[in-house]
């Protein structure tokens, strides 16, 4: 425990660090930047800032993803409680409660109360991660290679079913993304697979390119076609914020604390993410809350009970994603990409041979956090400026991210035009209902994958029952293949309720007064 | 039948695909050790998975009499998020068209040439009308962005063959 203390001290000086602060302050400014805006969801924004990183320490780039990562998950509030318009799929439950305060006439205090929940899940959430990772990392270091395939087989199969659309489609995305992983030279055989002949896709197909193709390039296809049709703002009375007193806080203290444990354990499964932590949260106080009745009215349970979960399933992702090197959110994705470019795989051993970088990411959470609540209470109205950009200029501002993401990697034009094709896909996987995540995060981890599966199998004479034998990698497949045919459980019982659907039950569990919709952008759940 | 037809089309594209890049797989050169997996057979695996998901669909498109299928469990979450304003394929075809003269041009004209008449473009496709702010943030934007890349984080971007290259060079000399 001292140890741990004193090392976090040292973070905590290392964070001080002119550049280390400077990329803080500005991770923490572009992601409620990112968060604002209906037309950049939090992935994209981490995606299009991760080629700004490739010349920075390794610290200094995960400190800016992070910071960015952690103010996403809080920056569309604003636009969610004032004008009805969630910047992320994140704060689509804050419609429900934090708008309808402001409807009463409280804005300010609706934002007062997202402020102290995003706060004090973010901050308690970062304890059990400072916690947490040490442990779990020394646990991990007994692992072998037939552990590390399940681990990997069980993060991508949480993707799928955690996913918001067709597991079929899902399971396809993810196929895709192994085979473009396996492009490129074979590690064991040095055989080439998939070149075609050309020299370029001898070293793989970059995964930088895929995602922000893919995410970025694909994103903006679809909402041109749409005309780029945000409604206009509705003029509203303030943007001020007022925190509720120490009493009032100390009245929903225990609900504050459950929330924030349900945002920290689903930010640690592998593909759920903020946005299912807030939507399960929501719906837990929905069912079992004190003021179940009245959510969806206004209530400060329905603020706070999304925004601390949302919040804290940060804390909660970045446990995996340091000590087993399996991101636990898209975003989180983006941050082992960052790790891998500056040649650092994040893993158990993570924690003896990086422990001041580690740390330092720790400590900047916390810093993170602070600083995030201190612009959040002070420079909402020019946050919320930035939504009377048109579009189309913003979203020019996204290809030009883009191009600069595809023309860093290599400085090579085949890239930018590997780029445009991925962007074709996601705009077709957006069109016929493929979701991206799983392209993405297969073709992150399927390297690993075929690594951990590949010496699994030189080590174990092709006995592909190891998997299932060992008792840590058979449990791990037991719950990966369990949590892939939850969804087909649930289609099963729902067919014996007529009428009924399984996309509807958790919305209409979580969604207490359908209103008429009224945000501004087509988003889909990105995990 | 022909919405179902429509439908499964995705799916007998990628069927072909999958069948197509099966027969590349089968060409990989390799020297095979006995009792040992080949390089091959991993994509094989990620293929036999497409294949059989794509043909799966496909069957359930054409003969399935309900079009309820297993979704992931986040589905529906963001239900009332949805965009109701009509496709226009005409923009998509404009975007599309402006991103691949982009790239055709990037290499002759460079990087901040390109890249300024491309966000002009775009923006003016995109519905922007504002001509100070399109024209004043492209080519600050631009400007900035070549002048952060090149100078600062040293990132090599086309910078275009002469006269072109002499903005690229203009910029990162400044």
């Amino acid at each position: 425990m001292t140890d741990i203390l004193v090392q976090l001290g040292n973070g905590f000086l290392a964070c001080l660090h002119p550049t280390t602060m400077l990329m803080l302050v500005v991770g923490i400014i572009v992601g409620l930047l990112v968060g604002v805006l209906p037309g950049l969801t939090l992935v994209m924004g981490v995606v299009l800032f991760l080629p700004f990183t490739y010349k920075m320490q390794v610290t200094d780039a995960i400190v800016l993803l992070s910071a960015m990562y952690v103010s996403g998950t809080y920056g569309g509030a604003f636009t969610s409680i004032l004008f009805r318009i969630p910047g992320e799929p994140i704060h689509v439950p804050l419609l429900w409660d934090g708008y309808a305060m402001a409807r009463k006439g409280k804005p300010a205090q609706a934002l007062g109360w997202t402020l102290i929940a995003a706060f004090v899940g973010g901050l308690l959430s970062a304890v059990a991660m400072v916690l947490l990772t040490k442990p779990v990392a020394s646990f991990a270091l007994r692992f072998s290679s037939p552990e590390y395939f399940a681990i990997l087989v069980f993060g991508l199969t949480s993707v799928i079913a955690l996913g918001s659309g067709s597991l079929a489609n899902a399971l396809i995305s993810l196929a895709l993304g192994l085979l473009i992983a396996s492009v490129g030279t074979d590690a064991i055989y040095g055989a080439e697979r998939f070149t075609f002949g050309m020299p370029i896709f001898a070293d793989g197909i970059e995964f930088l390119v895929v995602m922000v193709g893919a995410y970025g390039v694909g994103e903006v296809l679809t909402r041109l076609e749409r005309g780029f049709s945000s409604k206009p703002l509705a003029a509203v009375a303030t943007t001020k914020t007022k925190l509720p007193s120490l009493g009032e806080i100390g009245a929903v203290k225990s609900m504050l604390l459950r929330s924030t444990v349900i945002g920290h354990i689903v930010g640690l499964i592998p593909g759920a993410g903020a946005t299912v932590a807030a939507f399960v949260s929501y719906g837990v106080e929905k069912q079992f809350g004190r003021k179940r009745a009245e959510m969806g009215s206004g209530v400060v349970e329905g603020i706070v009970a999304p925004q601390s979960a949302a919040t804290a399933s940060v804390g909660g992702a970045l446990i995996p994603l340091l000590a087993l090197g399996i991101p636990g959110s898209g975003a989180t994705a983006v941050i082992l990409g960052a790790f891998m470019l500056h040649g650092i795989q994040p893993g158990p051993q993570i924690m003896a041979t990086s422990s001041a970088m580690v740390y330092t990411i720790f400590a900047s959470i916390f810093i993170g956090i602070a600083v995030m609540c201190l612009m959040g209470y002070f420079a909402i109205r020019p946050l919320v400026k930035i939504l009377d950009f048109p579009e189309s200029i913003v979203s020019a501002f996204v290809m030009l991210f883009c191009f600069v993401g595809a023309l860093a990697i290599r400085s090579n034009v085949t890239d930018l035009w590997l780029m445009i094709g991925f962007g074709a896909l996601g705009y077709l996987f957006e069109r016929y209902g493929f979701p991206i995540a799983p392209l993405v995060l297969g073709v992150i981890l399927g390297p690993l994958a075929e690594e951990s599966f590949m010496n699994s199998m030189i080590s174990f004479s092709n006995d592909w029952t190891v998997f299932f034998t060992r008792p840590i990698s058979g449990t791990v497949m037991a719950l990966a293949i369990l949590t892939l045919s939850l969804p087909i459980i649930g289609l099963i019982r729902n067919r014996r309720k007529p009428g009924a659907s399984l996309a509807a039950a958790p919305a209409a569990a979580a969604e207490p007064n359908k209103a008429a919709p009224a945000t501004a952008a087509p988003r889909a759940v990105r995990p | 039948m022909g919405a179902r037809l429509m439908a499964s089309l995705p799916y007998i594209l990628l069927l072909a695909v999958t069948a197509w890049l099966w027969s590349v797989a089968n060409t990989i050169e390799f020297d095979a050790r006995p009792g040992a997996l080949g390089p091959d057979f991993w994509p094989k695996a990620a293929l036999l998975l497409m294949g059989a998901l794509s043909a799966f669909q496909i069957a359930w498109a054409l003969m399935a009499s309900s079009d309820a299928q297993a979704v992931g469990m986040a589905a529906g979450l963001d239900e009332e998020d949805g965009d109701d304003a009509p496709r226009r394929p005409l923009l998509l075809a404009l975007g599309v068209g402006l991103t691949i003269v982009y790239a055709l041009t990037l290499d002759t004209l460079g990087f901040p040439i390109a890249t300024t008449a491309f966000l002009i473009a775009f923006m003016y496709v995109g519905g922007a009308r504002n001509h100070v702010a399109i024209w004043a943030s492209s080519l600050v934007g631009v400007a900035l962005t070549t002048a952060l890349l090149m100078r600062v984080v040293y990132v090599s971007l086309p910078r275009g063959v002469p006269p072109f290259s002499g903005l690229a060079d203009f910029i990162t000399g400044f």
